[in-house]
């Protein structure tokens, strides 16, 4: 009866996987991991709580709603991110036009200073304020800025190896990621640096699908060499809501749009 | 008691070599386990409060230990800043990002550091310092520009003059230093370029310190041996005597350092000086049973018995003079510093096991000797000491002593007098780093890097707020808006409430979380008004809460640097305030005018949002707890000297005076520089506890030993002039009052009494039998006082070996025990007798009943002092 149960099952599986589609071309895999990651509706929004712990567990708070309009799919995109927490950065907004053939542009405006700022393109592997999760984590790196190798497909999982085209321009020497099968997300990154030593994993602990998209509610970047982590959480996720272009102009950052702003009332 | 002891030490001498070398085997092996130890943050004992506070500290701002890499140009006219220096240092700074046991993040170097600077018109850019090695001399010239705008980096990573730059390397574990430092001075060696590179920091001193440490152990520890064996034969002339008293000495060295190591103690700076102690003064007891016996036995005669005699003649002298040693060096216990406990429970123990050897072992060596050797003992013995150099000097140096005991007194006064005037001038001070010879490596690492930039020490002044009505307030608040809330929403917010703030410092954020989510949930209106005001309570008083976040106070901090600054002790300050005014500039568009705090907290909050946008965001938390409720301003000093150190504290308490810190804040020092100044204070307080306490203890066995507290208190004068002369040395030639300085008085004490005891023993058992102090002190002067001398000179030269120790306390403690030596026993041999002179007949109750007749001649027995 067992045996009959585990053929079962393992014809099941065999049979699963004829149908699913057995991709093997890197670039097309990290091609539609990027859509699946970024570009999923033509816009969307989220509040994003993220809770930053350092090695002791000591913990900082900062809550944010962020606004996306993408130009084209897997093309140019704008982002409006606005704190709400800790109420003393409250206000402060950041502003992207991100570019696929050249620099994003960044705007900040820090309401305690009554301050606009450009942010020069500079570096995209900072910090994004003080979290563990890069500025680029959050917006995205440009697939062409790597070459990408499929070193391993699993039963759930296309497993990557990631090797940056200028060394110079980041920290790591390459990276892995695992990119679900079904969802194109990818579902872990783990950052090794130049000598080879694995020091900055990113995972995805929880999926949920809305409007047909599934999209990652719950992730973790673990930053192996301090023991500090990231907890990112996303919450009232909504997708094609229909974001006006003008909700991401400069007046927006001193300004905030309050009613792309709220939580949807279901 | 005594008695047992010796016959079953001639009776069955193979059971006692049995014994003793069972011990020394199995302690021996013990040795083996060794442990060394050389912070000096154990100076302290664990659960004292400032050691506490720093280590609290050290896990408050994640602080680690540092090993400081100095790199210095010296020709190119950039300076640092031209491409292949910086090539070499970019290159050096990630190769030891990949050694194992450096804490990576927190690295500090030109290439791993985070630059803010303006690029064009409202706009800022964060960026990589030094990400490349620059190729162009111009790109180098970029470097030192952005660094002059850093007041962060400038003298703390690359020097006001642009001739040196510093790598700070934190390490996980101090252990790791020393092989952590030769590995990064291997990797020196293979960079391409001509500057000059130097290794230091407290750690790598430590550390490298405990692996001299051992070197001292293995050569000047057998090195003294060797040199008391050579003394005792020229001495004594006779392998065979010699060999006995060594016997003890290996035997006693060997089972204490076995014990020690063995009970589990590490071996620190005080105690790998034990077996250099021990030796000296284990050998004199058995030197004499050895000579006396040489002196009494001739060929025919009962060994056993004569052995047995001269043991027994011999025991109590020996006992005491073990025993008022082994309390000098037990004083140390009065001394709250556990190295120095220890040292000096372990010496006593030796001296008294010492003894206990020298009562049995060598009578039994002596019962096992074959008699021909015996034979040649004893004719080696005919030649009687009569006529040496040595001899001479002491029958005249006595004779005027005697002559003249009143000038000879007058001459002791005065000079105890300029001795209390140099104590007066002593300098308390330390700085392990001196522990260093001055060609070291480390010393000149230290003078070069604390010449070029803003100093290698550190010190932390930490500002704590406490408000501790706050939390209690905000709750009864809390729970007056929560009445009218609907209760399936408010209980989980009341058991928010009722947790404890945690170290992690997030209850006012998992709180105001909560209350968040309750926003959306709660429908009802007056659920809704209550919840909201809550939320905006709650932010409040976490915003309020956030004490060092409020311009206020870093504006305070900020004046505070600046006049600690001023003294010249303090190289430079690093502080919380420094990064706000610095983002705040770099925010408003990078002019001088802007290099200053913002007006509200929220400016500053999001100022530091910007700070924490970098490469490098847990730099903050080496300033400022996450909840910003302590800060830490780092203090770098030029000197690791205990009073440059002392000089800054009283600066610091001077400015509070004047301008102190709001009343709920709590200021106070931390870190190693500090340290240093709590263990010495401890010290110097405790050493004069030791002092006193050993006086008394001594004062009061030489009181019962004498039945006469008249004599005792003449015993006590050789010791006090001793100490007070040894100390007004030290004051006039202006040497540092350091740890190893400290011990000596225990040691000049429990020496220096012993010449005194058998001084006057001897002197009041001769006037027994002669009335006249001018016979008395006709014999005195013979054997007595070359036993004296004899015993002086071996203990003084047996620690010549230390003077060709690499270290420099061991070199002090050996040129300071030669002084010790020389003075107790001149002031036994020279003052002693002066004062019995003239106060004689107050002294002895034979002087004061000018009756008796004796006769003179000289003693059969050689004299003892240990």
């Amino acid at each position: 009866m067992i045996r009959m149960l585990v053929s079962v099952a393992l014809v099941a599986m065999i049979a699963f996987d004829a149908r699913a589609d057995v991709l093997t071309d890197p670039n097309e895999i990290v091609a539609r991991a990027n859509l699946a990651a970024y570009y999923a509706g033509a816009d969307g929004s989220a509040e994003v709580r993220m809770l930053i712990s350092d090695v002791q567990d000591r913990r900082q708070r900062r809550q944010f709603t962020v606004l996306r309009r993408d130009i084209a799919d897997g093309g140019d995109q704008q982002f409006l991110v606005v704190f709400s927490q800790p109420s003393d950065v409250r206000g402060t907004v950041f502003l992207v036009d991100k570019h696929i053939d050249r620099d994003d542009d960044r705007w900040l405006y820090l309401p305690g200073l009554d301050l606009v700022k450009r942010i020069s393109a500079g570096d995209k592997r900072t910090s994004f304020v003080g979290a563990h999760y890069f500025y680029e984590d959050v917006s995205g790196r440009r697939p062409t800025e790597d070459t990408h190798e499929l070193i391993e497909t699993t039963d759930t999982a296309y497993v990557l190896r990631h090797v940056p085209i200028d060394v110079g321009s980041v920290e790591f020497g390459s990276y892995v990621t695992w990119i679900d099968r079904e969802t194109f997300l990818p579902m872990k990154i783990e950052y090794t640096n130049p000598a080879g030593r694995l020091y900055r994993r990113v995972e995805v602990l929880e999926v949920a699908t809305f409007d047909g998209h599934p999209t990652v509610t719950v992730s973790r970047v673990s930053d192996l060499s301090s023991g500090g982590r990231t907890d990112m959480q996303f919450r009232y996720i909504q997708y094609d809501i229909g974001l006006p272009a003008d909700v991401f102009a400069e007046r927006s950052l001193r300004n905030p749009p309050r009613e792309w702003l709220q939580r949807p009332t279901d | 008691m005594q008695r047992v002891l010796i016959r079953f030490a001639t009776e069955r001498p193979g059971a006692v070599f049995a014994v003793v070398l069972l011990l020394v085997c199995v302690l021996g092996a013990l040795i083996l386990r060794i442990q060394i130890d050389t912070d000096p943050e154990n100076m302290l004992p664990n659960d004292q409060a400032d050691r506490v506070f720093h280590d609290a500290v050290e896990a408050r701002f994640t602080l680690h230990d540092a090993i400081v890499v100095g790199i210095v140009n010296d020709t190119d006219p950039d300076g640092i800043f031209n491409p292949r220096s910086l090539a070499a240092l970019h290159h050096l700074s990630k190769s030891i990002l990949e050694l194992d046991g450096v804490v990576v993040p927190d690295l500090m170097s030109l290439a791993e550091s985070d630059n803010i600077s303006q690029a064009g018109p409202g706009t800022i850019r964060f960026e990589w310092m030094m990400k490349e090695a620059p190729v162009t001399v111009q790109q180098a010239r970029d470097i030192r520009d952005k660094v002059d705008r850093l007041p962060l980096l400038r003298d703390t990573l690359v020097s006001g003059d642009g001739r040196a730059a510093a790598i700070y390397v934190p390490i996980a574990s101090k252990d790791l230093s020393y092989p952590l430092s030769l590995q990064i001075r291997a990797l020196t060696q293979q960079l391409d370029t001509t500057d000059a590179y130097h290794i230091t920091g407290l750690p790598v001193a430590e550390d490298t310190f405990g692996h001299d440490m051992f070197v001292q152990m293995g050569i000047s520890a057998p090195l003294a041996g060797l040199m008391i064996f050579l003394l005792m034969w020229y001495f004594f002339r006779s392998a065979g005597l010699v060999i006995a008293p060594m016997l003890v000495a290996m035997a006693t060295v060997i089972i204490s350092m076995g014990l020690l190591i063995g009970l589990g103690f590490t071996v620190h700076i005080m105690s790998s000086m034990i077996p250099i102690f021990l030796m000296p003064i284990a050998v004199v007891d058995s030197v004499h049973i050895m000579s006396e016996f040489a002196d009494t036995w001739r060929p025919g005669q009962d060994t056993k018995t004569v052995i047995g005699d001269v043991v027994g003649h011999l025991f109590t002298p020996m006992l005491f003079t073990s025993l008022t040693s082994a309390v000098g060096f037990l004083s140390l216990l009065l001394t709250p510093i556990p190295p120095v406990q220890i040292f000096g429970v372990f010496v006593a123990f030796g001296i008294l096991l010492a003894f206990l050897l020298t009562v049995i072992l060598v009578p039994a060596y002596v019962v096992s000797m074959k008699p021909a050797t015996l034979a040649r003992l004893a004719a080696g013995r005919s030649t009687p000491h009569t006529e040496t150099l040595l001899a001479r000097s002491l029958r005249r140096g006595g004779r005027f002593a005697v002559n003249n005991g009143k000038s000879i007194t007058a001459v002791a006064v005065v000079l105890v007098a300029v001795s209390i005037a140099g104590i007066t001038r002593i300098q308390i001070n330390d700085n392990p780093v001196r522990w260093f010879k001055a060609n070291h490596p480390i010393r000149v690492a230290d003078e070069v890097l604390n010449r070029h930039f803003a100093g290698t020490y550190d010190a932390f002044i930490v500002l704590t707020h406490h408000d501790d009505e706050a939390l209690p307030r905000f709750r009864a608040a809390a729970e007056t808006l929560l009445t009218g809330v609907d209760p399936s929403l408010a209980a989980p917010i009341r058991e928010q409430l009722s947790t404890e703030p945690g170290a992690g410092g997030d209850y006012y954020g998992a709180l105001i979380v909560m209350l968040d989510d309750a926003l959306f949930d709660a429908r009802e209106p007056a659920t809704v008004e209550a919840l909201t005001q809550l939320m905006t309570l709650s932010e409040e008083t976490q915003s309020t809460a956030r004490f060092f976040q409020r311009p206020d106070i870093l504006r305070r901090i900020a004046s505070l640097q600046v006049a600690l600054g001023d003294s010249a002790d303090v190289g430079k300050t690093n502080a919380l305030p420094d990064i706000v005014k610095l983002v705040n500039r770099e925010l408003r568009g990078g002019q001088a005018r802007n290099y200053r705090i913002p007006d509200t907290s929220a400016a500053v909050a999001q100022t530091l949002l910007q700070y924490q946008s970098s490469h490098r965001p847990q730099d903050l938390w080496h300033m400022v707890t996450p909840d910003f409720s302590s800060t830490a301003i780092w203090v770098q000093l030029r000197s690791g000297d205990n009073q440059d150190m002392t000089r800054v504290v009283r600066a610091l308490d001077a400015y509070l005076a004047d301008e102190p810190m709001p009343a709920n804040v709590q200021v106070r020092w931390a870190g190693k520089t500090f340290i240093n100044v709590a263990w010495q204070d401890a010290m110097v307080r405790g050493m004069l506890n030791s002092l006193l306490g050993a006086f008394v203890a001594v004062f009061l066995m030489m009181t019962m030993l004498f039945r006469s507290w008249r004599l005792g208190l003449l015993a006590m004068v050789p010791l006090s002039i001793t100490i007070l002369g040894v100390y007004g040395i030290i004051g006039w030639i202006g040497k540092d009052y350091d740890m190893p300085i400290a011990v000596l008085s225990s040691l000049a004490l429990g020496l220096s009494v012993d010449f005194a005891i058998h001084f006057i023993q001897r002197t009041r058992s001769l006037l027994d039998e002669n009335g006249s102090f001018e016979i008395v002190a006709g014999i005195l002067f013979e054997k007595p006082a070359r036993a004296i001398a004899r015993n002086a000179i071996v203990i003084a030269i047996g620690f010549t070996p230390l003077f060709f120790a690499p270290l420099v306390p061991y070199i002090t403690v050996g040129a300071f025990m030669a002084a010790i030596m020389a003075v107790s026993a001149l002031a036994t041999l020279i003052l002693l007798p002066a004062l019995m002179a003239w106060a004689g007949p107050w002294l002895f109750p034979q002087l004061r009943v000018s009756a008796a007749t004796g006769h003179g001649g000289e003693s059969s027995q050689e004299e003892v002092a240990p």
